[in-house]
């Protein structure tokens, strides 16, 4: 019976150099590599009659599955990453055999080589900006010219003017603490930015997703030389010891494999 | 190297892993298509969230702590915490 075949993701050749042991998505088949002259492919097999299109619909219907099969994608291509450059592919990326695999590589393989020359000695850095929005809040409320001088006017107004004109005041201290995120946000990615060769501005995750107390307000990831790694970080540190007090809390997380920036289509 | 001791794969959370796995990485169609490609995160429910972490540290206890599972302990935590303001 064909089996089918799960594709990791793309390494350069090599004769010497072979990849650790590891056993597959299915938790039962090895990974080994299928060479296709200057590239080889990082792959397992599967059992069709587990993973064809209807059952692997079921299973990644099941979020336990999705949640437990991912981390396995991406721990596999974690310890390949630390041998190898590597083009990651996305989870599930399953071919109904080795023609279609071989069709599809040979189809793409220029462009695989290209880019493995791109990402080769680079690491993804992320980094995400998180505040204590009542501490930001507050700083804006004191700092901010605007609203003090608007401050004095309120208090020489009657009381029911009062109340109208503070909550008018609420919301433009708001306003203003949310342009304040903004600004010094991307003042910082502008700083950091400098030392990417790329680099790209993510979505916030609201707190459902984070699960954590503090808003983000900025998530954005880096491509940097392994050269200019030290730097960076150092800059990170630096940036976090200062802004910290204030409110600010600046997280990187990495090296990550080039899931950002290997594009080939 | 004193720099990169310091960040290198600490504080990875199971949703960066998620979210890059998922929506990020090269997408070439295989033969099977499938519907899960591009999720969006924002839309994932907590509670599956929840049970996906405690599936995690069960059955990847060792690698999860390589990972970092006082990390995922941390976020089922707040993950709770946050259910039960909700609920």
């Amino acid at each position: 019976m064909d089996k089918l075949i799960y594709l990791y993701g793309i390494i350069p050749a090599n004769a010497d150099n072979a990849i650790p042991p590891m056993k597959g998505i299915d938790e039962h088949n090895p990974i080994f590599t299928i060479p296709f002259g200057e590239i080889e492919a990082v792959v397992c097999n599967l059992d069709e009659a587990e993973y064809r299109e209807k059952e692997l619909e079921a299973k990644t219907n099941n979020m336990e599955w999705v949640h437990e099969k991912a981390f396995h994608h991406h721990e596999a291509l974690m310890t390949l990453y630390e041998i190898f450059t590597i083009i990651p592919m996305k989870f599930c990326t399953i071919y109904s055999g080795k023609d279609s695999l071989q069709n599809t590589i040979v189809e793409h393989k220029p462009k695989m080589i290209e880019l493995l020359d791109v990402i080769a000695g680079k690491e993804e850095w992320i980094m995400k900006i998180y505040c204590d929005n009542s501490k930001l809040k507050e700083n804006v409320a004191e700092d901010n010219p605007t609203i003090a001088s608007k401050r004095e006017e309120i208090e020489l107004l009657s009381p029911g003017r009062q109340y109208l004109e503070k909550r008018k005041l609420d919301q433009l201290i708001e306003q203003e603490t949310d342009k304040e995120k903004d600004s010094f946000s991307s003042r910082l990615h502008d700083q950091f930015a400098q030392f990417s060769t790329d680099s790209e501005v993510k979505k916030n995750w609201n707190k459902d997703v984070t699960g954590r107390e503090e808003d983000m307000c900025w998530n954005s990831v880096y491509m940097l030389e392994q050269s200019t790694v030290e730097d960076f970080l150092a800059n990170v540190q630096k940036a976090q010891d200062k802004w910290k007090s204030s409110g600010w809390f600046i997280e990187v997380t990495g090296p990550w494999p080039s899931y950002h920036f290997s594009k080939i289509s | 190297m004193s720099q990169r001791k310091e960040f290198e794969n600490k504080d990875v959370a199971l949703i960066d892993i998620l979210d890059v796995v998922l929506d990020k990485g090269v997408a070439i169609k295989g033969d099977l298509i499938l519907s899960i490609a591009g999720i969006d995160l924002v839309y994932l429910d907590l509670r599956v969230l929840i049970s996906s972490v405690e599936t995690l540290i069960e059955s990847n206890q060792e690698t999860a702590e390589q990972l970092s599972s006082k990390r995922f302990d941390y976020e089922k935590e707040e993950l709770d915490r946050v259910i039960n303001e909700s609920g």
